[in-house]
């Protein structure tokens, strides 16, 4: 067991936690922060993802470890915020959310994309959710509310 | 019980290296699939652990006597994103895994894998690159092509560290990289191909071939390459039959979950064919 620091929803934290354990495991499991879902448990399929130093991570690949010091947003986190509600609203409006399973991951991707490019392409939202599978909704859908997001977000002049 | 040792400088790291067998976790993407057991479970590591990945003395990416050298912390999507890297390995990169994979993986972990279906690999084979080893005991350099000689298995000591990969600058006419997997994103090749040529005054004076997936290593035959050497245009497109039949011979893929033999061997001579016909 090791002390590890690091900062998770805007929270500092200190941690007595194994260096292996899955930064996904210590939220749910933990933390008890259980927006974040796991799907394959090996990277491929996205439900699992979070934003650590804003940038979109696999929580079930990654050893906490290797965050410490870092900042880790979860949708949990996520959702209190202007930014999580334009991409909620639209996601909703177009039905791009059926299950619901992929969503928590779909969303904390979008919001990575939009952090680093407030006015995607087409061909760019379908390149940054491409490691997100859904089963339900065909993914048009998610594309489209994504896009739906960034224009509404434009229109707003709302800061990614 | 196994230790679990996170260094805070290179220096310490290889103190560490020197007195303990470790597996080496940088971004996890590789070594925390294998060992991973069900949710909830710690990955079931059978020996230490030393985590790297937040080296940052070993997260850069320069230019020196041209020659690109990558640290071995450095993720795919800063390497991706860099403008000295040359095209080839960019073109590799993007179709690698997935945007978060990108972010958290690197390239000298993809080395150290040895997966005989490493993309990475393809590329770093065709462009001559090296590994930089570095222990306690001093540094030393090996080409990426003799560092890894089987499935999973390198010319690592245990008490090295793979701290860069050299890349030399090459000034080809064209490259061309080609992945054949199920789906466009996240998926594991079945097969790989990256090709790269160099025409001076209608001569074609550098001509290489690297296939990936389809043996125990990448593919990539040096005799070949001075073989068809020196020819013209016109007399490469007459040697397109022997040249592929010359080839074929170190094409020998096996059938597993992912694809066929025979499928990868027709499609990878058929991408060699495709490649060898557009050189003009």
């Amino acid at each position: 067991m090791e002390k590890i620091k690091l900062v998770i929803n805007h929270q500092p934290m200190e941690l007595e936690v194994d260096p292996s354990e899955r930064l996904l495991d210590v939220l749910r499991k933990e933390l008890l922060i259980t927006g974040t879902k796991e799907g394959c448990g090996e990277g491929s399929c996205g439900a699992c993802t979070v934003l650590v130093d804003g940038v979109s991570y696999a929580s079930c690949l990654t050893p906490i470890a290797n965050v410490i010091g870092k900042e880790v947003l979860t949708i949990d986190g996520f959702n209190q915020t202007e930014q999580y509600r334009l991409i909620a609203d639209a996601f909703s409006e177009l039905g791009a959310s059926q299950c619901g399973f992929c969503t928590p991951g779909m969303i904390m991707s979008t919001y990575a994309l939009l952090l680093k490019n407030p006015h995607p392409t087409e061909e760019e939202v379908r390149l940054a959710l491409s490691g997100n599978l859904c089963r339900c909704t065909g993914y048009n859908a998610i594309i489209k509310a994504v896009l739906l997001a960034a224009e509404e977000g434009k229109e707003r002049g709302i800061k990614w | 019980m196994v230790n679990k040792f996170i260094p805070q400088s290179l220096k310490e790291a290889l103190l560490i290296l020197s007195q303990h067998d470790c597996y080496i976790m940088a971004g996890g993407t590789d070594l925390m699939v294998m060992k991973h057991r069900s949710s909830g479970l710690l990955p079931n590591f059978d020996k230490d652990v030393i985590y790297i990945a937040n080296l940052e003395e070993l997260n850069y990416i320069k230019k020196e006597d041209n020659k690109i050298i990558i640290g071995a912390t450095t993720k795919y999507i800063d390497i991706m994103n860099c403008s000295l890297i040359p095209q080839i390995l960019k073109d590799i990169i993007i179709e690698i895994a997935s945007p978060s994979l990108r972010n958290m993986a690197t390239l000298v972990g993809n080395i150290g894998n040895a997966s005989p279906a490493g993309d990475s690999l393809v590329g770093l084979y065709l462009l001559d690159a090296e590994v930089e080893l570095t222990s306690m005991r001093g540094k030393r350099k090996m080409l990426v092509s003799e560092f890894i000689y089987g499935v999973r298995r390198i010319h690592r000591e245990p008490d090295e560290l793979i701290t860069a990969v050299i890349i030399p600058c090459h000034d080809f006419t064209l490259t061309k990289w080609k992945k054949v997997g199920s789906r466009k994103a996240e998926t594991i090749s079945k097969i790989t191909f990256a090709g790269a040529y160099t025409i001076k005054e209608g001569i074609i004076t550098d001509l290489r071939l690297v296939f990936g997936s389809v043996s125990i290593t990448v593919v990539r035959r040096l005799e070949l390459e001075i073989k068809y050497s020196g020819l013209s245009v016109t007399q490469l497109h007459d040697k397109i039959p022997e040249i592929l039949s010359d080839y074929g011979q170190f094409i020998t893929p096996i059938s597993d979950q992912r694809s066929t033999k025979d499928y990868r061997y027709k499609v990878a001579i058929n991408i060699a064919r495709d490649f060898l016909t557009h050189i003009e």
